[in-house]
């Protein structure tokens, strides 16, 4: 134990996700040798995402305001919602350059074990949004793990009988390499998801 | 891969050490608590990244140390391999491979395979059936790293089933009853393929049980019968159905892969209730014996084989039997008596307070 700022501190950063008890210490003791320049300025980064950050009033996308670019930008599609996981993987899909649709951020995904069930999600958000934005497809681009899936399977269950088009992004290889090198997980998916070739 | 020199570094009682092992057996002798064990778990944690006596990982560091180092050159398909498996006290371990870190540890899995014999395997018989199921998953995993995904796969779903069980406080409400159709649409897919994997292997595994058997105790009718939780020809979707209200009152999933049983038996009677001692013992060994065997026809490649202190357990006939019987390979065996008599080893180590001679 430390004297009390400094144990505060540690413990502050302990409970930050991916950070043990080694590692709050030594980000504490990093912090504490810091110019105090350096320091105050990552204080107040801090406190302006806290002020003037927040989540979008329609997609729970992180935005300032109350809604956030991609709803704002009249050139998308409103009619097709990529739903995602966190709103990083917004940041994954926009690098494709290939979605011109809207978003939806569920905040998480279906994990009893940690405490979230469909509650604790966006979905009633989502359902409100159907009717309301007349969206005719959804995509599920929910983590191709345990619980992405099962949040997949619900989400498209409560959707279909919507009339809804739901759609769940493929899984598969990546482009450029070799398929020496997939491991065989993702290949064995990837001939599960095989298509017809065009000629 | 045959593993040619291994060393160990903060490993269980080993500060440092370096052991050259025989392209056929070698014998460590040494008395008990000296290390001998520890050598072939060393061995075995490159295997599978994990102990064979089912310690977790921190309880394998030199108590006092930050971490332990295994560390394996040997060769496969003619080319020198060297893997090696840093084991934190806390936290993840790293993995490489000619000296590259994996990104991922599982990708080890399937470089190195092995087949333990320890006194603990008589609990394969006498013991539950989570012990026969392990067994049946370990060679699994040892015919193919994706069995490995796919039982932490059906161990997750489990997981997150029971504790929506819990979680639902035994009523199931609309929305409990939605949620709880997902999970068990996630436990039929991978609980399915799981136990149709076991199955397929069962089937491998059964002439190979009979023929080990009747060399070690000379003769007896061995069976091995899948017998699943839940009536088999309905499919698991219908039994958790079936199943769910009994699930929510007692808040455990009483059906899956998790469940089921491998009944032993021995000319049409159970191993584990109606077999002798002796029978018990020559039976747990014909099931090693087995998994070597097929793992070995399946892969092309014959495990090493770690026996530890398994013939201080043994009659002499049995004793005799096991040696007659050992598949030729590499094999590596600790012993704190003799060598066991027609056992011909080409290197002999001694092990005393974790220095080896």
């Amino acid at each position: 134990m430390y004297a009390g700022p400094v144990q505060d501190l540690i413990d502050e950063l302990g409970r930050l996700p991916g950070v043990g008890p080694k590692s709050a210490q030594r980000i504490a003791f990093h912090l504490l040798k810091l110019p105090k320049d350096d320091a105050l300025r990552l204080a107040s980064v801090i406190t302006e995402v806290k002020e003037r950050i927040s989540f979008c009033r329609r997609c729970f996308n992180v935005c300032e305001g109350e809604e956030c670019e991609l709803c704002l930008d009249t050139r998308r599609d409103p009619t097709l919602v990529c739903v995602v996981e966190e709103p990083r993987d917004i940041v994954a899909v926009e690098k494709t350059q290939e979605f011109k649709g809207r978003y939806h951020v569920l905040q998480g995904a279906i994990s009893p074990i940690e405490g979230i069930g469909p509650e604790q999600l966006r979905v009633k958000e989502l359902l409100a949004r159907m009717d309301a934005e007349g969206i005719a497809e959804v995509i599920l681009c929910t983590n191709p793990n345990i619980e992405g899936e099962a949040t997949a399977m619900y989400l498209a269950r409560l959707l279909k009988p919507l009339g809804v088009k739901v759609t769940r992004i493929a899984s598969g290889l990546p482009v450029g390499g070799d398929l020496e090198y997939a491991d065989e997980l993702t290949l064995g998916r990837a001939l599960e998801g095989r298509r017809e070739v065009e000629a | 891969m045959r593993v040619a020199r291994l060393w160990l570094t903060d490993f269980r009682n080993y500060t440092s050490v370096e052991a050259e092992l025989a392209a056929g057996l070698t014998v460590v002798v040494g008395r008990n608590g000296e290390g001998k064990t520890s050598l072939l778990e060393g061995i075995g944690y490159l295997a599978t990244l994990s102990s064979f006596r089912g310690v977790p990982n921190e309880a394998l560091v030199r108590s006092g140390a930050p971490r332990a180092v295994v560390r394996a050159e040997g060769e496969r398909e003619s080319r020198s391999l060297i893997v090696e498996a840093e084991i934190p006290t806390s936290g993840r371990g790293r993995v490489l491979v000619n000296h590259q870190p994996l990104r991922r540890s599982r990708d080890l899995l399937g470089a190195l395979r092995i087949t333990v014999f320890s006194p603990d395997d008589l609990e394969l018989v006498k013991g539950g059936p989570a012990g026969r199921r392990r067994y049946l998953d370990d060679v699994l995993v040892s015919l193919h790293p994706k069995h490995d995904a796919l039982r932490v796969d059906v161990e997750r779903v489990l997981r997150q089933r029971t504790t929506l069980l819990r979680q639902s406080g035994g009523r199931l409400t609309a929305e409990i009853a939605t949620t709880l159709d997902v999970w068990d649409a996630q436990l039929v897919e991978h609980g399915e393929a799981l136990v149709a994997a076991r199955l397929e292997l069962l089937q491998r595994l059964e002439p190979e049980l009979t023929k080990a058997y009747a060399g070690l105790a000379g003769g007896g009718q061995v069976s091995a019968r899948y017998e699943a939780s839940w009536p088999m020809d309905g499919g698991l979707a219908a039994a958790l159905a079936a199943s769910r209200a009994n699930d929510l009152r007692r808040g455990v999933t009483l059906v899956g892969p998790h469940r089921d049983e491998v009944a032993l038996g021995i000319d049409g009677l159970p191993a584990r209730t109606h077999a002798s001692q002796g029978e018990q013992r020559s039976l747990a060994l014909a099931l090693r014996l087995a998994a070597h065997a097929v793992v070995r026809e399946v892969t092309g490649e014959p495990p090493v084989l770690l026996l530890d202190d398994v013939f201080s357990e043994l009659d002499a006939g049995r004793s005799h039997a096991l040696v007659e019987l050992l598949p030729s390979g590499q094999a590596v065996l600790t012993t704190a008596g003799p060598v066991p008599e027609g056992a011909e080893p080409e290197r002999v180590l001694r092990v005393e307070s974790g220095v080896l001679s």
